[in-house]
């Protein structure tokens, strides 16, 4: 009986990887920005963003959801939708992680690689753009491979606000088949297939977009 | 010369890595009092056969004895062995997190069972020995290359060894701080502690020195006075070693 | 009865339980990664192999997960662990498995002279790892042990989710009842940074307390 359920909880995969893909773009698209400004930026712009990092650092994930959920949305009049709400705050939180894994990256770049491409012409931020990302991006790989295993296991916790990822799915079964032993071994063993599978991937990536002689911060 | 006065007998000692044959049968004796110095190019096996006396390497053929008990025996007790064996480092080897006082006594303390008090009195008197009282609460960072081997020495000396293994201890040091170290070692040797170094200090050699072995691709080729092997040497490769050696000598010296 | 008198005590009680819960966890977690590492590094074959295995298990699950299959899943084995226990072992597990990684590079990075120097004084294996390897491994691996346990106290949360009347529980329950979520979840949210603060301070008195000159971070 349990496993006509099965599927169901399978299916929990792609709307999980929806959580973990949608919060990490917006990461990203938050972090760079973030760790660009850190390094390069004003005082002021420094104190301003090491302020967000913090916050989003110290905060509890759960508490976040839900204040965003019941809280910080309404209040703007936006739609209450459990994904949505989810992959803004788990991205609000991995910008500020990643942020650092970039600020790292970059700083371990080298001031000499902005210089000379200044020196040959370049405004800062063409030379940051075609000199100093594209290796900074690469050593961030591997620090960037945790950060996806990390937001895998966040996912699971959207579970609270009802999102249909593969921890609402099977705690749905196991409420209705009064059976927890295999539902959760398959949730397990999903979540640990997805883990180190996606890892190995994103090794796999590192090792051949590696540029001979790069050291990287790791 | 009776057996009793045989401190380190060696029995044709092997050791390969792969193919790489390091030790091809070494063999000597190391009497009472004795100061024997090897020397040789690098690459010879000089390090790893210090090594191999104490299992910090194990050999893959041969035989050590150390006061008639034989240490290569598996059945043997190689803690305490080693205890009777001060070995000094190229590196030092000071632990980090622990001060030149407590780097001295933690041998004491914890291999030997002493109370505190009393292994830190021995430390203080064996850092005194070395002449570094001064600095027994500094950490091994905050000490110079040559302190830091005056406090190995004196940690080695602490446990009260029969014999002394120095495996090159001035390659690692600035010029001007081998000086020093060298002193310690002349004023020990002069002492009779029972002594085995390994050494490119042909000066020390030939002070205090009593035979000296040639090592070259894993044996022993020659040995004699270090007079004898230095400056009337049996075989071509020995006298090029010398001289090379004196050549180095005295460029630093210019 | 207003709902900050309402709130306000309840949420101390909360915040009691979520201290209550850490207090065992933290310190058996760290125990935990101590063995974990001298397991995978100083094991024989079988043990270090079980030792990766069990870290790599828990790695990979949420750690949500490994509570609900502690609460929820065990019992159908006869094994019953209550809100309180299901919550410590499964932080327990959690933070000691990520730790155990910080511990492992940490006593992989000290340089074999250490150890050739401890076996030449005659210090036994387990004199030289309880005294020349472990003090310094620990100090290494300190900013990543302290990484590991801010995290702990900022999860802590979940384990409401396993029936403990701890901060979060008790703001979802005022939530349903008064609906004011801002103030609620804004009150637990403080409650968590000012734990996670105070938990990042203590450990910056730690490490400048333990500081070895030379012993820094190794590169």
């Amino acid at each position: 009986m349990v496993w006509e359920y099965l599927s169901y909880i399978f299916w929990g995969v792609p709307w999980t990887l929806g959580l973990v893909g949608g919060g990490l773009a917006l990461g990203f698209i938050i972090g760079l920005p973030i760790a660009i400004g850190q390094v390069y930026g004003s005082k002021g712009l420094k104190a301003a963003l090491d302020m967000y990092v913090w916050f989003f650092r110290s905060t509890a994930l759960l508490v976040l959801l839900f204040l965003f959920f019941w809280g910080v949305f309404p209040a703007f009049g936006f739609k209450l939708d459990a994904l949505i709400c989810s992959i803004v705050v788990l991205g609000l939180r991995t910008g500020a992680y990643q942020s650092q894994i970039f600020r790292g990256a970059i700083e371990s770049v080298g001031e000499g690689q902005l210089i000379a491409a200044c020196a040959l012409g370049m405004s800062k931020l063409r030379g940051i753009y075609h000199i100093v990302l594209p290796q900074a991006l690469r050593i961030s790989l591997p620090g960037w491979s945790n950060e996806y295993a990390i937001i895998l296991k966040d996912s699971a916790i959207c579970f609270a606000l009802g999102v249909q990822e593969i921890l609402t799915r099977t705690r749905y079964v196991v409420m209705a088949t009064h059976e927890p032993l295999l539902p959760y071994f398959i949730a397990g063993a999903l979540f640990i297939v997805l883990t180190y599978g996606v890892t190995k991937i994103i090794n796999i990536v590192y090792e051949k977009a590696k540029i001979p002689g790069l050291v990287g911060r790791m | 010369m009776s057996n009793e006065d045989v401190v380190l007998k060696v029995e044709n000692v092997h050791k390969s890595y792969g193919n790489n044959k390091v030790l091809t049968g070494v063999s000597f004796e190391v009497r009472r009092a004795e100061i024997k110095i090897i020397c040789g190019p690098s690459g010879s096996g000089k390090s790893t056969l210090l090594r191999c006396l104490n299992l910090l390497t194990q050999p893959d053929k041969g035989h050590v004895w150390l006061e008639g008990e034989e240490v290569t025996d598996p059945t043997t007790d190689i803690s305490k062995v080693r205890q009777k064996i001060g070995f000094v480092f190229q590196e030092f080897n000071l632990f980090n997190h622990l001060n030149a006082l407590r780097n001295v006594s933690i041998g004491l303390e914890v291999v030997k069972g002493m109370k505190k008090d009393e292994a830190r009195k021995i430390a203080l008197r064996e850092l005194g020995k070395v002449g570094l009282e001064e600095h027994a609460h500094k950490y091994p960072a905050e000490l110079s290359g040559g302190q830091k081997q005056r406090v190995a020495i004196a940690r080695a000396l602490a446990m009260n060894p029969v014999i002394m293994f120095y495996d090159e201890p001035t390659s690692a040091l600035d010029p001007q701080l081998i000086g020093e170290v060298l002193d310690v070692m002349k004023k020990l040797a002069k002492e009779k502690l029972t002594s085995l170094v390994v050494t490119h200090e042909m000066g020390f050699a030939q002070s205090v020195g009593d035979e000296m072995m040639f090592m070259i691709d894993g044996k022993i080729l020659e040995r004699g006075t270090p007079l004898q092997v230095i400056q009337n040497p049996k075989h071509k490769i020995t006298k090029l070693f010398f001289e090379h050696i004196a050549k180095l000598y005295m460029r630093q010296v210019r | 009865m207003s709902f900050w008198e309402a709130f306000l005590p309840k949420i101390f009680e909360g915040w009691v339980l979520t201290v209550e819960i850490l207090v065992p966890s933290i310190p058996l977690g760290v125990i935990l990664a101590i063995v974990l590492a001298l397991a995978r590094i100083y094991g024989n074959k079988p043990i270090s192999l079980l030792a990766a295995g069990i870290v790599s298990l828990i790695r990979g699950l949420p750690l949500i997960v490994t509570l609900f299959i502690i609460f929820f899943a065990l019992p159908k084995l006869a094994i019953y662990f209550s809100p309180y226990w299901s919550a410590v072992l499964g932080f327990i597990l959690c933070t000691g498995a990520y730790q155990s990684e910080y511990v492992r590079g940490a006593i992989q990075s000290i340089d074999v002279g250490q150890s050739l120097a401890a076996q030449a004084l005659g210090m036994s294996k387990l004199k030289e790892v309880v005294h020349i390897i472990l003090p310094q491994a620990l100090r290494r691996s300190l900013p990543g042990i302290a990484n590991e346990i801010i995290y702990l106290i900022l999860y802590s949360s979940l384990a409401s989710y396993v029936g403990n009347q701890e901060i979060f529980a008790w703001a979802r329950h005022f939530n349903s009842l008064y609906f004011r979520p801002i103030e609620i979840f804004l009150t637990a949210g403080l409650i968590y940074i000012s734990m996670a603060t105070v938990a990042t301070t203590g450990f910056k008195i730690i490490e400048n307390k333990l500081r070895i000159p030379g012993l820094e971070v190794a590169r």
